[in-house]
């Protein structure tokens, strides 16, 4: 098999095909921590995509409860469980990954869920991990805690959906790294969904192929973020585009967010796809959990975001989410500013670090009455 | 290469025929016999071995032979083929349930037909995200020269196969003769509107997936089978002009697929088949019951074809 090289792990690693990053890579942030799992991301994606015939199932967006929730049932334990135990401390990971763990006549290490396994896609929504005992008081990490794991494809720069497809129905575009599977070219042999630990490609029972996430694709290609994205009433997500460590660019709120400052991280990094979607990681969860969830820099992940205050950058990065539909190619800070751009240069928006407090008189002359919302 | 796929090859033929001998048999062996009357009698004794070939007998009439059951097929003996786990290409299934089928074939001058016969407990015909269809195919080399086959291996660049495939869920859209709806795979799934209800039909393609774009095994089918080429693993297409046949009864834990071809067809993808001239054929299984599907089937090595006179 080729080799690879995979920034999230720190090294080589087997894949199917040879290193072709694309021109462009279609990235995602998600702030775990200001997400109340509304579902209105999940709404979005539904009525934008999975409308039709055999699409009644799917979500392509979903939002789960972790630990306890999964779509479909068990999806992240299950290859976590037949991966084995992965060492994840230090900058290079040690353990195999799921293209290096295949097993012999197979592409990937994976599984095929169980019809049933997508019955329940809110499963274990907002269960707390423990129960409240005498005494019990708040801390931080929290002594019970959940949070929210809002998931969309991974876009991933080493697709398991591509490497197992063996018709190359399955492909990732070079001009923005967004995966796709060829609904003309597709059989439904379903070795994508058996091979994505994310499970994310879809198993369409009327149409009898696999679909899956489309990243927006009509919209990115127009310069706008993905549905999912713009209609986050949260504003915990930023859609744009990522280099690698090396190329990072300080005016690129994605790169300086994931390369620069390090606050967000990938899910589940050791299965070896470099996924595209990050996360900063959720501040009131033990640091054992979201080691296993984001690999081992999730401590200083967080320790950063805490003191976002301090570097005027990362704040004004972190502004930018939710404040303009369009895709946020570079940014800048001025004093009272964060000031996004497009591709060509031209100003998105600005956010003002401070917002203005406008003060009206509590009692409103015109219509006789007293006000009780006065700022 | 073409040296490196020649061991490939016989690789395969070595793993496949120790394979074989110890799965499949054990699955289905207590089935009783089927009932049919003039296959019963037929199924447990096929020609002992396939040395001599497949001979298509010339029968009178016209247009494609479809019936599993009719009256010509008794004019023939089956011929028993074994099958071997694909094992060269990945992914694959090492221990494929079905080890050996019955295969015979006649003609009418017009349409080359084969009766392909099974054993297969379960009839699988519902597909959702954890269950796969039945399905049989015949391989035809689009050239062949009585000096050098074809891979039988889905071909290679440069020799291409026709491959012609039956799917128990196409044959379940023709006995459905309609639409498939979500109750026909949940019985008790309840749904609002769907866009195909609301917007006009120029407007509904790109709501409609691979219907939409009319990938040939999203819509419902007039035909159980597809009619495809391949010049090696992955470039299996469907052909632009979909005119092979056939027809598949599931009775009694065992499978009766007819699969007819044209035999006058034009073009680079049409097999030649002259009546009084030699060719070969190879078969696949795919067993759904097992989650056998795309590279994961039992198939067989290229079997002498002789088309009678």
């Amino acid at each position: 098999m080729p080799k690879v090289y995979n920034w999230q792990i720190g090294r080589e690693m087997e894949y199917l095909y040879d290193e072709a990053r694309p021109k462009k890579q279609f990235a995602m942030v998600m702030d775990t921590n200001k997400c109340i799992a509304c579902q209105t991301c999940t709404v979005a994606c539904k009525t934008t995509w999975t409308s039709s015939r055999g699409q009644e199932y799917m979500f392509w967006n979903n939002v789960e409860t972790k630990p306890y929730g999964f779509y479909p049932l068990g999806w992240d334990v299950n290859i976590l469980d037949k991966l084995g135990v992965q060492d994840i401390d230090g900058s290079v990971y040690k353990g195999k990954t799921i293209f290096e763990a295949a097993p012999s006549g197979d592409r990937v290490l994976g599984y095929l869920p169980d019809d049933l396994d997508y019955a329940h896609p809110n499963i274990s929504e907002d269960d707390s991990v423990g129960s409240m005992t005498q005494g019990a008081f708040m801390q931080v990490p929290h002594m019970q805690w959940m949070h929210y794991l809002p998931r969309i494809c991974n876009h991933c720069t080493y697709p398991a959906c591509v490497g197992a497809c063996p018709r190359q129905s399955a492909y990732k575009r070079p001009e923005d790294g967004i995966v796709l599977i060829d609904q003309m070219r597709c059989r439904g042999y379903r070795e994508c969904v058996r091979g994505c630990p994310y499970k994310k490609p879809f198993f369409n029972s009327i149409t009898r192929v696999s679909e899956k996430c489309v990243g927006c694709y009509p919209a990115v290609e127009e310069g706008r973020q993905t549905q999912c994205s713009v209609t986050c009433i949260g504003k915990i997500r930023l859609q744009g585009f990522i280099t690698t460590p090396q190329q990072a660019r300080e005016d690129n709120p994605l790169d300086y967010i994931i390369h620069i400052a390090k606050v967000a991280r990938p899910l589940y990094p050791q299965l070896g796809l470099e996924p595209n979607v990050y996360y900063i990681p959720p501040v009131h969860v033990p640091p054992a959990y979201l080691k296993q969830l984001f690999g081992g820099d999730v401590g200083s992940a967080i320790a950063t975001y805490r003191k976002a205050a301090d570097d005027k950058k990362l704040l004004g990065a972190l502004l930018l989410f939710g404040a303009t539909p369009d895709i946020m190619h570079h940014f800048k800070v001025t004093d009272r500013f964060a000031i996004a751009y497009n591709e060509k240069g031209d100003e998105l928006v600005r956010v003002p670090f401070k917002e203005p407090i406008y003060l009206r008189p509590s009692f409103d002359e015109a219509y006789q009455t007293v006000r009780s919302n006065i700022t | 290469m073409k040296g490196m796929r020649k061991i490939l090859y016989l690789a395969a033929l070595g793993v496949g025929l120790s394979g074989c001998a110890s799965t499949g048999a054990e699955t289905d062996a207590a089935k009783p016999a089927p009932a049919t009357p003039h296959l019963a009698s037929q199924l447990p004794k096929p020609m002992p071995a396939p040395d001599g070939g497949l001979q298509a007998a010339r029968i009178s009439g016209k247009g494609a032979i479809l019936d599993p059951f009719a009256k010509e097929w008794s004019q023939v003996k089956p011929v028993k083929v074994a099958l071997q786990p694909q094992v060269v290409a990945t992914p694959n299934n090492p221990t494929p349930a079905v080890s050996e089928i019955n295969a015979r074939a006649v003609h009418n001058g017009q349409w080359l037909a084969v009766l392909l016969e099974w054993k297969d407990p379960t009839k699988s015909d519902r597909l959702v995200v954890d269950r796969f269809g039945d399905q049989a195919a015949i391989e035809l080399p689009v050239f062949y020269r009585a000096d050098s086959s074809p891979n039988p291996m889905m071909g290679a660049p440069g020799e291409r196969v026709n491959i012609i495939q039956w799917r128990a869920a196409f044959q379940a859209d023709l006995e459905r003769k309609r639409e498939m709806t979500i109750r026909d795979n949940y019985p008790n799934a309840a749904t609002d509107l769907y866009p195909d209800q609301v917007l006009k039909a120029m407007d509904i393609r790109s709501y409609m997936g691979a219907a939409g774009v009319d990938n040939p095994v999203a819509k419902h089918r007039d035909s159980p089978v597809l009619d495809q080429v391949a010049e090696g693993f992955g470039t299996l297409s469907t052909k632009l002009h979909q005119q092979a046949d056939g027809r598949g009864v599931w009775k009694n834990g065992v499978w009766y697929v007819v699969i007819a071809t044209p035999m006058h067809q034009e073009g680079a993808n049409a097999p030649q088949l002259i009546p009084g001239n030699n060719t070969v054929i190879s078969f696949a299984v795919w067993e759904g019951g097992s989650q056998e599907v795309g590279a994961r089937k039992a198939w067989s090595d290229w079997v002498p074809l002789k088309l009678v006179k």
